[in-house]
Parts: C-alpha cells; sequence; structure tokens
C-alpha cells in the first residue's frame, strides 16, 4: 500500500462521512421545482422562437448575441494557437506514410458513421437535443481519427490544406454574423428570429434562423478543429528539418 | 427514483477517484487516461441530471478531443514528470 | 432524506475536486500535468453551474416537447431540467477546448525552446532568471 493509496481511502472515507453527518444535522430543504426564469423558458419556447427544444433557443434567440460572441472568442483562440505554431507546408508534406490498410479501411468505416451521426445531430438541433456545437465537436472527432492513421501529408496532397480550414471558418464565421445582420435591414433589431425567418419552409420546420446558425456553427467548430489536429499531427522532426530555420 | 438517486451517488465517488489519480501520477500519459474516466464520472453524472445536450458535447470535446490533444502533446514534449 | 444526502454529497464531491486540480495546478511540476489539472478544474465549475439548476423531479427529462403544438405543456414545466445552464454551458465546454488547445501551443513551443517541461526550469532557460523553491 503506498501513500497515494492510503491518502485517496481518506479522501474518500472523509466525504463521506462529512456528508453523512452534514445531512443528519443540517438536514436541508431540497429544490424540488423549476427556477422562474428556466419556468418561462420552458413554457414560451414553442411560441416565441418556433423550436420545441428550450435549449437551442436560448443559445440562438433569447441569448443569441452572446453566443455569437463567443464565437469570435473561439475563433480568435484558434487563430492565436495556429500563428503560435507557424509551420511550413513542405514539413507537412513529409509525413505521407499512415498506418497499415486494415487500420486505414477500418477507420474509413468508423469516420463514416460518425459524421452521418454528427449530421443527424447537427440537423435536427433545433427539434431535438443537439445542435451546432455538440455536431461540430462529433465532426472534429471523425477528423481527430482520421488524421493520425492516414497522416497529415497524405491529406494535404489530397487538398485539405490548413489555410482551406482557416478559409471555411471564416466563411462560416461571416455566413453567421450575416444571418444575425440581415433584419436589421427591415428595421429590427439584430439577432432577430420569429419576426423575420419562416418558422417552416416547405412544410419543414427550421425554426427561422435556429437551424442555419447550427449549420454555420457546426462548420466553424468543426473546420477550426481539424486545423489545430492536423498541426498537432506532424512529429517535430519534420518540423524541424523542413522550416530551414 | 432509485436508478437516478444511485447515479447521483455513484458518480461523484467515481470521479473523486479519477481526479485524485490524474492529479498525483507522475506518468503523464496515464494521467490523460485518468483525465478521460473523470470525463465519464462526469457524463454520468450530467446524464442523471437529464441534460443531453451537454452529455453530447461534453463526451465529444472531454473523451475525444482532449484525449487526442493531451496524447500529441506528450508525444511531443516528454511522456515522464520529474 | 436520501435526497438530501446526494445533494450535499454532490456538493462536497464538486468542491473537493475543484482543492484537488487546484493543488495540481499550483504544486505540478511538469506544465503538461497543470494543463490536464486545468481542464479537470474547468470540468468540475461547468458541472457546477449545471447542478445549480438542478432539481428533484421523478422522472426528471429534457426540456424538449415532443411536437410542435406544444402538447404537454404542465407535464414539462414539472419536469423539464434547466435549460439555463445549459445554454451557458454549452458554449463554455467548446470555448474551453479552444483556449486549453492554445495553452497546449504555448507548452509545445516553450519545450522547443527550452527543451523541458518542468515550469521552475523552463521559466530559468527563458528569462535566465534563477528560480528558488
Amino acid at each position: 500500500m503506498s501513500r497515494r493509496i492510503i491518502i485517496l481511502i481518506l479522501l474518500f472515507t472523509a466525504t463521506l462521512i462529512a456528508s453523512f453527518t452534514a445531512t443528519i444535522i443540517l438536514n436541508p430543504a431540497t429544490p424540488s421545482e423549476l427556477k422562474g426564469l428556466a419556468k418561462y423558458y420552458v413554457l414560451n419556447t414553442i411560441n416565441e422562437t418556433a423550436s420545441p427544444e428550450a435549449v437551442t433557443a436560448i443559445v440562438w434567440d433569447y441569448r443569441g448575441l452572446d453566443t455569437i460572441y463567443e464565437t469570435l472568442v473561439l475563433y480568435l483562440a484558434i487563430v492565436g494557437g495556429l500563428a503560435m505554431f507557424k509551420m511550413s507546408e513542405e514539413a507537412l508534406l513529409k509525413t505521407r506514410i499512415g498506418l497499415t490498410l486494415l487500420s486505414k479501411t477500418s477507420t474509413k468505416i468508423v469516420a463514416l458513421l460518425i459524421a452521418s451521426i454528427a449530421a443527424a445531430i447537427v440537423f435536427h438541433g433545433h427539434l431535438s437535443p443537439g445542435g451546432g456545437f455538440p455536431g461540430g465537436s462529433a465532426v472534429a472527432v471523425a477528423s481527430m481519427i482520421i488524421i493520425p492513421v492516414f497522416a497529415a501529408g497524405t491529406l494535404i496532397e489530397k487538398g485539405v490544406s490548413s489555410t482551406k480550414l482557416v478559409a471555411i471558418r471564416g466563411a462560416a464565421l461571416t455566413a453567421l454574423g450575416l444571418v444575425a445582420l440581415l433584419p436589421v435591414v427591415k428595421g429590427l433589431e439584430i439577432v432577430t428570429n420569429q419576426r423575420f425567418y419562416p418558422a417552416s419552409i416547405l412544410g419543414l420546420p427550421i425554426s427561422g434562423s435556429l437551424s442555419l446558425y447550427n449549420l454555420f456553427e457546426s462548420l466553424a467548430v468543426a473546420s477550426g478543429f481539424t486545423a489545430i489536429a492536423l498541426y498537432l499531427s506532424i512529429p517535430e522532426e519534420a518540423h524541424k528539418g523542413g522550416s530551414g530555420a | 427514483m432509485i436508478t437516478s438517486i444511485l447515479l447521483l451517488i455513484i458518480a461523484p465517488l467515481l470521479s473523486i477517484f479519477f481526479v485524485y489519480m490524474a492529479v498525483t501520477e507522475k506518468d503523464l500519459l496515464k494521467a490523460a487516461a485518468y483525465s478521460a474516466g473523470q470525463s465519464i464520472a462526469y457524463s454520468i453524472l450530467l446524464q442523471a441530471m437529464s441534460t443531453p445536450d451537454i452529455v453530447m458535447t461534453y463526451i465529444a470535446v472531454s473523451v475525444g478531443l482532449y484525449s487526442a490533444l493531451l496524447v500529441f502533446v506528450i508525444s511531443k514534449t516528454e511522456r515522464f514528470e520529474r | 432524506m436520501l435526497e438530501a444526502f446526494t445533494y450535499i454529497l454532490i456538493i462536497a464531491v464538486l468542491g473537493l475536486n475543484a482543492l484537488v486540480s487546484i493543488y495540481g495546478i499550483v504544486y505540478g511540476r511538469s506544465l503538461v500535468k497543470k494543463l490536464i489539472s486545468l481542464t479537470i478544474l474547468s470540468d468540475t465549475v461547468l458541472v457546477a453551474v449545471i447542478f445549480a439548476g438542478f432539481y428533484y423531479a421523478y422522472p426528471i427529462v429534457p426540456p424538449v416537447y415532443q411536437d410542435l403544438a406544444g402538447a404537454g405543456r404542465e407535464f414539462l414545466v414539472k419536469h423539464a431540467s434547466d435549460p439555463l445552464p445549459q445554454a451557458l454551458v454549452l458554449t463554455g465546454i467548446v470555448i474551453g477546448l479552444a483556449v486549453n488547445a492554445l495553452i497546449a501551443f504555448g507548452i509545445i513551443q516553450a519545450y522547443r525552446l527550452a527543451k523541458t517541461t518542468d515550469a521552475r526550469k523552463v521559466v530559468e532557460v527563458l528569462s535566465g532568471v534563477e528560480v528558488t523553491e
């Protein structure tokens, strides 16, 4: 028994005993109903945002401006990271050998499954749990398993460069800003949803701007994290030889 | 009722184990694995609180992307903490 | 009684996890260890924010309507989980990952210059000032 395990057991027992005694002495009243503001959101989400999903309604409608600024923070953090990690494309091209054929084929199948689940999460984000952030992260997981298996150099030869990924991110962010700014043309406030965008098109419920926001946000998140994975997957030796520094 | 209460008791206790092991581990690769285990414990807790939006994001980011990020960083730097 | 016990237990565990991870940030020698502790701390804080909106209802369901007509409104008000902290945490998780990736790039750059990830030695090599314990 090392000292580490003894301290761990002490922590366990201390937490349990402290909670037991605190329950017996204090016996606090536990919350048993929804808080007032949350009650308002749950009751009015269908009438005011045409979305049956309260979380997406808050993220992109009630507090839409917050989320757009947070997307800007995300953009700046990733651009800062990539700028700090400056790397030439020749260095990337040196890593061209991936893993064996067996792992490549199985990775293709698994990545396809993950990508289809991610698409379902994104396109149903305004109707069921999910949306832009979970869908984008799921796509990023798919690319995170593709990149080490196929090697970054192979992907760059096929035309997946970090400049292109950053360009996709910029385009997605611009589209996000346009969707937010478009209601200003008709004299409405910025990030207006139901008074400007239709609740459904051709019988398909799109919940106004919520599905557009989800789509562009997932593009921004997925391409940003794919660019990070592309840069991180280069071994250090390739970097030293290729940059000529 | 009893299952949700049980999950609310088991998941926090599981998270204590993983957090403590991750912070005190000298082998950084093992610490990253313990950190992924802590994320799974938190995911069980979040699912017991019935927040599927968060669980979807949290599983993908915390078990998938954080682990990959940490493994890449460890492979580029050094594995053992002295 | 059981509900009160789980309530206090979760508060105690989240506090303990925060303390342990702060210990890791302060006393960890390797920068990567500090990064791992930082991710644990941020996860703990986000779960604490979700827990602030939690309440005991059986069954507790996600705040999602089954159809677009708004049926089952009374059931949902009594049984849905709080959507507001969920919306705040949803963005927080992804932004946290981006910021931690920025820190990870910084650690790799520090390793290239100093050939070590030991926090004290990195400061010594990069600034030339000797660090005392």
